[in-house]
């Protein structure tokens, strides 16, 4: 082969590796860029391109600092000071590029800078990789596990993580609010320092077996338990259980609800209901007693138009036998009828015995009060209760003193409504009196009772509009069967005051 | 009076109608029962002085709500309440809409037959003003338009002559048709005649 055969030979040689090399450059699956040494590209393979939006032509206008993200320049021009500085040999960098569609684009840049060959200018030589999706997963996972982390800071139940063993290995914020401890003071510890004596135990034994054969001793959502506070106080809380594994170790997290509060509002709710049907039942004896009256009326007024008739007629002479056999058959009839309205009321008066306990009367005054809290509100009035401590136990019907205080509060609420240049002070006093009586006072700054405060108590009277006129007859018949007595005086200077005794129980200690 | 009054009684106890109607058709009165309101409305009007003795508390239509029907049909009847259980606003809600008496039971007899005595009477002088008020306007309607006009302008106190020169016509003219007005409407003096027609006068204004 002559030197010249051989040159050509080589020559066609090296032009074969050249168009490998751009065959090689333009398909990659990889973005490869070069820019002079002043930053402005002069070569760019379609993936490269592609990354960017923009045309050959339009891209060779362009240095890379032009498509770096603003806020990523200054450290891509540090790296690329580092490296003409002759620092080091090449640099990676993490940088979002700006598209000419104005989107970004997360790209990891190899890049180097190719040394000058025979007279040639250096120049930049980088490979790019499109990140952006990677990055937006780690973006969304950064998200979750702070979102996570942020329910569980911010949460107002306690969230305690445990291991297999059941010791606390992490603790959240609220778990101070609820236990009183500090998550410092918790971890490493065992659950059951979170719990009362008789639950620890049970939940010992039922943790170990859980974890040993899977099978679970209570609920794992929503059971209610007992807790116990840094103070010793027990209260009641609400437990959810979950379970991971967490390289290779089973952890185990609580949320622990506070429900002292919930469990209060029930036990509210349960005894509105109950004095609601307690108030219920006054009202229907009141409206039974009004209708014993109507029907026992009826016979009796029959009664007396069929005498008062026969009296008549008999004064004139000119009452006949069949009339007046008549008159009396249907006297007999109606008093019959009357007879029977009576043992209708006896069965059931019967059917409704009293059933008496000992009982502490400040009590019964504090439910009747907390009964009536919405009423109070309602009507805009004070409530002032000032019960004496430590009231002997008396023996009475804890229903009936709560609807004689019920009814003595509502008409004293009532008595109040229309006032308006005054306080509306309701007033509840206990005390034990001069005969070693209990006595319950209970005083409205209403409109007073005038020169009605004796019929108050007659079956029947009353000063409200829509008033049956039955409370306060039924009240003072309750609390006479208790051994008591019931009355009215005036308050000063506006209002009144209804008092009522209770004989104390013998056997009560004092 | 053409007819003997009749008392109606409207209770819903059975027990309790019998014993009123026994009671009050022992003083003479004649009775009639209904055991509710809307029976005795299906009764015609009776054409002599009646009166009701109604129980508040009535199946159906209640006594208060029955007394506001009667006064809606113009039915002007005296009403007598009686009641087992009455509260004062009930009793002042019947005494207002004109009740004759509001009795709780069980009442005295002589209160409910001087009640329904009362009850009778004042119906039976409501029906002789009004059969009175009914003749007179008969009377009057019976006069000619020129007699009507001439005692219309006399009862104003208008002298003949006076009335003569409105209507256009002679002072003899008007007093012949004077006479004859008195004569028909039946008026024994001149006094007489300008009472009737006040009366007359009264009504209209009351019914306008």
């Amino acid at each position: 082969m002559s030197h010249a055969e051989f040159a050509a030979a080589h020559s066609e040689a090296s032009q074969h590796i050249e168009q490998r090399w751009r065959t090689a450059f333009e398909s990659s699956a990889i973005g490869i860029t070069m820019a002079d040494f002043a930053g402005r590209f002069f070569a760019a393979n379609s993936v490269f391109r592609n990354m960017l939006g923009y045309t050959e032509s339009e891209l060779y206008q362009l240095t890379f600092l032009d498509v770096t993200y603003e806020e990523d320049r200054k450290a891509n021009q540090e790296l690329v000071r580092e490296l003409v500085e002759g620092k080091r040999q090449h640099f990676e960098i993490e940088k979002r590029y700006c598209r000419k569609d104005g989107a970004l684009v997360w790209v990891r840049n190899n890049v180097a800078l190719v040394p000058g060959i025979g007279g040639t200018a250096p120049f930049w030589f980088a490979v790019v990789e499109d990140i952006t999706q990677r990055k937006e997963e780690e973006s969304a996972h950064r998200y979750t596990e702070e979102k996570y982390r942020l329910v569980v800071e911010t949460a107002s139940d306690a969230v305690i993580s445990l291991d297999e063993t059941s010791t606390i290995l992490l603790a959240n914020p609220a778990t101070t609010r609820v236990f009183g401890y500090t998550p410092e003071e918790l971890i490493g510890k065992p659950l059951t320092m979170l719990m009362p004596e008789f639950l620890r135990k049970l939940h010992d034994t039922g943790f170990k077996r859980y974890v040993a054969t899977g099978q679970r001793h209570i609920n794992w959502q929503g059971t209610e338990l007992t807790g116990l506070r840094k103070n010793g106080k027990e209260f009641p809380v609400e437990v959810s259980f979950g379970e991971l594994i967490q390289d290779g170790h089973r952890v185990f997290t609580g949320f622990i609800r506070d429900i002292s509060e919930r469990k209060q509002a029930q036990r509210a709710i349960q005894n509105a209901q109950a004095e609601l049907a307690r108030v219920s039942r006054l009202t229907t004896m009141g409206e039974l007693a009004a209708s014993i009256a109507h029907e026992v009326n009826q016979p009796l007024t029959a009664v007396n138009n069929n005498s008062n008739a026969c009296l008549r007629l008999l004064a004139n002479q000119n009452l006949q036998p069949d009339v007046l056999r008549r008159a009396l058959e249907e006297i007999v009839a109606d008093g019959t009828r009357a007879s029977a309205i009576i043992a209708r009321i006896r069965a059931f008066i019967k059917k409704t015995p009293a059933e008496k306990n000992r009982l502490d009367v400040n009590e019964v005054v504090r439910e009747v009060l907390a009964m009536m809290g919405h009423g109070f509100e309602e009507n805009r009035i004070v409530v002032q209760s000032e019960l004496a401590e430590a009231l002997p136990l008396l023996l009475g019907d804890r229903v009936q003193l709560q609807q004689v205080l019920l009814n003595l509060t509502m008409n004293g609420v009532e008595a109040m409504t229309a006032i308006i240049d005054r306080p509306r002070l309701l007033w509840v006093q206990s005390r034990i009196d001069e005969s070693g009586d209990v006595l319950i006072a209970v005083r409205d700054s209403g409109t007073g009772l005038g020169l009605e405060a004796d019929r108050v108590f007659t079956p029947f009277f009353t000063t409200k509009a829509n008033g049956m006129g039955m409370g306060l007859s039924i009240s003072r018949s309750l609390i006479e069967a208790h051994g008591g007595r019931l009355w009215a005086t005036p308050n000063f200077p506006h209002g009144t005051v209804f008092s009522f005794t209770l004989p104390v129980d013998a056997e009560s200690p004092p | 009076m053409t007819r003997a009054s009749v008392v109606f009684v409207v209770d819903d106890d059975p027990s309790v109608r019998s014993s009123l109607k026994f009671l009050l058709s022992s003083v003479g009165l004649q009775v009639e029962g209904f055991e509710s309101a809307e029976t005795f409305l299906q009764r015609k009007p009776p054409d002599a002085p009646s009166c009701l003795v109604l129980d508040v508390r009535l199946r159906g239509l209640s006594g208060l709500d029955f007394q506001r029907e009667l006064a809606a049909r113009n039915i002007r009847i005296p009403i007598v309440f009686v009641t087992g259980h009455g509260d004062i606003p009930m009793s002042v809600r019947a005494m207002k809409a004109g009740a004759i008496e509001f009795l709780t039971k069980p009442y005295r007899d002589q209160d409910l037959l001087d009640a329904v005595r009362i009850a009778l009477e004042r119906d039976r002088a409501r029906r002789e003003q009004e059969k009175d008020l009914t003749d007179v306007r008969q009377r009057f309607e019976s006069l000619t338009p020129r007699e009507q006009e001439v005692i219309s302008m006399a009862v104003l106190g208008m002298l003949n002559k006076q009335i003569a020169d409105q209507l256009g016509t002679a002072e003899n003219t008007v007093k012949v048709h004077r006479s004859r007005a008195m004569e028909k409407m039946n008026a024994q003096s001149f006094a007489d005649l300008v009472r009737m027609i006040e009366k007359l006068k009264g009504s209209a204004e009351k019914a306008s």
